[in-house]
């Protein structure tokens, strides 16, 4: 069958009465996370991971997948209208998005973002229809050695783009690979790492990781240096914008959607590289009053980089459906996800479930669509989400990362734990270890570990079966240029000082 | 859950130097020690495990030790980049404020407040326990009214436990409100 047919099979799937309840019920959740600072899509769906026990999986994955677009325009939201710095995918938005917002432009400023990021979701999703077909059909004959060098290529381009400091980002990871150790070997079924604690024979649960991390972690790192200040809200109406600011903008989308979608696609490549991208080439395109008011709030900023942002969301997809390859936290979540349902991502996922593949799929389509329905009447809605007292988000945001970790096995062991994780998500945040890696590492290690043995088993102990597949010995190449690049690019930057230092 | 028992360390022996400079010290150079450590502990910890020499190809100690050594060696340099001056960037977010130093006595409190809670949840229940997490995380984090955070703690409370219990079929525990709601 064509995707096309697959396709529309997927939205007659998508587009029953409980589906779309699921798909707007994920959408504003994840708006709302997504505007709220502290929280994240990556968290909100680890929180959410229970429910995989009692909710059928075409269901659980539309809600996801809501989630998961829905953060991205909330994002963009929060970086408008908020005056300080936020994380470093919607930090380009801010340079020009929240100068506008200050010069009374925050309505259109607000339409650019969503309509924006609805044209990349749209055009992206519709990329990832057509190129996840070509993956799988590339991939079918990939060998346990090959998935195992996509795996080295995931960890150290995770690691070594996300943080200025690359032994930071292999700390990140090994702390990661670490915890996703501690268990039963599913192979041989001996307990490693468990210093003969029962309750960690089945490992850490994902869940606890991911929410110690990231939300215990982000609250404590918070209470240590709150902003005592009320947040900042620049007051905004419906969002909307004139003939003019059209004109301005559907050609940055359309190059920021270019951008975002292949850097999404690569192991390692992320929304910052790409937003960054287009923020600079829109200032290098720029003309006339655009070229007068970059810097000071043009729209031409906040359409691209936001089209490219939502782009590279929509680019992760690819290796994540078609070879189980997570390249962001969130992205990991939902590797964990499908593992649950006791699915595994890749090529043979297209074949035995393409139901439930097609049907995510198009629930993207909708939920881009909701989204569009649900930002720009309610922005002045979401402008006022902002406005919760900062006391109370975090208070809350524990609360609820306790509610999850203790509903999973309804023990108050596994709170020390999350405690635990909390407090090195929090030593991380403070000493600059991105967390992704951590992530990436701990639901990535022991498929990577099987892969590898696996591959040695086949090899029968001869090492060079790993390199002997040209496509792993280029993944492995990658790999490697990965890890030099950032010691390159340092030993470069020296020689530059040294003669300026010498004149 | 040794791999971690020197993370809790961290926090608390980093608020000492913040003050006083001691040389060479950061606090960071913990975080970087537990890297190392960790690395060690991988390789020492899976010694034990018994590798079926039946098995073809290679058993469960093969990943380990590739991890463990991996991370000695990234530990290694990571103490040296540590003692070199080498920095990271700490995080950014909304709601931080880079240039105030820590506030130490908020983190304790936060802390404190959530351990006391995951001591008394099985005595107490969900909604008392979780009511009180709430006020107290909310007043130790600068909520200016104490009484509406109570009252937002109660409903709260209340309210996940109906949601979560009633709605959904988590298990919570009911403590001595069980009967009553």
């Amino acid at each position: 069958m064509s995707s096309f047919q697959l396709l529309m099979e997927g939205f007659a799937a998508a587009l029953t009465p409980v589906n779309l309840l699921f798909a707007l019920v994920g959408v504003t959740l994840g708006t709302l996370v997504g505007v709220l600072p502290g929280i994240g899509p990556a968290m909100t769906v680890a929180l959410l991971l229970p429910i995989t026990f009692t909710v059928p999986p075409a269901s659980a994955f539309i809600m996801f997948a809501g989630i998961y677009y829905g953060g991205m325009y909330g994002g963009s939201t929060t970086s408008i209208l908020l005056n300080t710095p936020g994380e470093s995918s919607s930090m380009i938005t801010a340079l020009e998005g929240n100068k506008m917002a200050r010069r009374g432009r925050a309505a259109q400023a607000l339409a650019t973002a969503a309509i924006g990021s609805f044209v990349a979701g749209t055009i992206a999703t519709a990329l990832l229809v057509v190129a996840a077909p070509l993956v799988v059909d590339f991939a079918i004959g990939f060998g346990p050695e090959d998935y195992f060098a996509l795996a080295v290529l995931a960890f150290v381009g995770v690691s070594a783009v996300l943080s200025r400091s690359l032994v930071r980002g292999l700390a990140s990871l090994g702390l990661g690979l670490v915890i996703g150790l501690i268990g039963i070997d599913q192979q041989t079924g001996q307990a490693r790492l468990t210093l003969g604690v029962p309750q960690l024979l089945d490992g850490i649960d994902v869940v606890i990781v991911a929410v110690g991390l990231f939300a215990l972690g982000e609250a404590l790192y918070v209470a240590s240096r709150l902003r005592h200040a009320a947040p900042e809200v620049v007051p905004v109406g419906r969002a909307w914008m004139g003939r003019s600011d059209w004109a301005r903008s559907w050609k940055p989308w359309l190059r920021g959607t270019a951008f975002g979608f292949p850097f999404g696609a690569l192991p390692g490549g992320g929304a910052e590289i790409p937003t960054f991208l287009s923020y600079a080439t829109e200032k290098k395109l720029a003309r006339g009053v655009s070229r007068e008011e970059y810097g000071k709030g043009a729209i031409e900023g906040v359409a691209g980089p936001e089209a490219a942002n939502n782009a590279s969301a929509a680019g992760t997809l690819v290796p994540l459906l078609t070879l189980g390859l997570p390249t962001s936290a969130t992205a990991a979540i939902l590797l964990a996800a499908f593992q649950q349902y006791g699915l595994q991502p890749g090529p043979q996922l297209f074949d035995h479930n393409p139901a439930l593949v097609w049907g995510m799929i198009a629930s993207l389509f909708i939920g881009n669509t909701m989204l569009l329905v649900l930002n720009l009447p309610l922005a002045p809605l979401w402008a006022r989400v902002l406005r919760v007292p900062r006391p109370y988000l975090y208070a809350g945001i524990i609360l609820f990362a306790a509610l999850g970790v203790y509903a999973l096995n309804g023990t108050a062991v596994d709170l020390v734990v999350l405690f635990v994780l909390g407090l090195l998500g929090f030593a991380m945040r403070r000493f600059g270890l991105p967390i992704a890696p951590a992530v990436i590492g701990m639901i990535l290690g022991p498929m990577a570990e099987i892969q590898l043995r696996r591959a040695l088993a086949i090899g029968a102990g001869d090492v060079t079966v790993l390199v002997r597949s040209p496509i792993a010995a280029v993944l492995l190449l990658l790999s490697l240029g990965a890890l030099l690049t950032p010691v390159v690019r340092k030993l470069a930057e020296r020689r530059e000082l040294a003669p300026a230092r010498k004149e | 859950m040794s791999p971690d028992t020197p993370v809790p360390e961290a926090p608390a022996a980093g608020a000492a130097p913040e003050g006083g400079r001691r040389g060479w010290w950061r606090p960071e150079l913990i975080l970087a020690l537990v890297v190392l450590g960790l690395g060690v502990f991988v390789i020492v910890g899976t010694l034990d495990v018994s590798a079926a020499a039946s098995q073809l190809g290679i058993g469960p100690r093969f990943f380990p030790i590739l991890v463990g050594g991996a991370m000695i060696v990234v530990g290694v340099f990571y103490v040296v980049d540590v003692l070199r001056g080498g920095r990271g960037d700490p995080e950014e977010s909304e709601d931080i404020d880079g240039d105030m130093p820590a506030d130490w006595r908020s983190v304790a409190l936060v802390s404190g407040i959530f351990l006391a809670f995951t001591a008394v949840l099985n005595t107490v229940g969900w909604i008392i326990g979780a009511s009180l997490l709430f006020f107290g995380l909310s007043v130790v984090l600068g909520a200016e009214h104490r009484v509406r955070a109570a009252v937002v703690g109660v409903v709260l409370g209340i309210v996940t436990y109906l949601l979560f219990v009633k709605g959904l079929g988590v298990t919570l525990p009911g403590g001595p409100l069980q009967g009553v709601i």
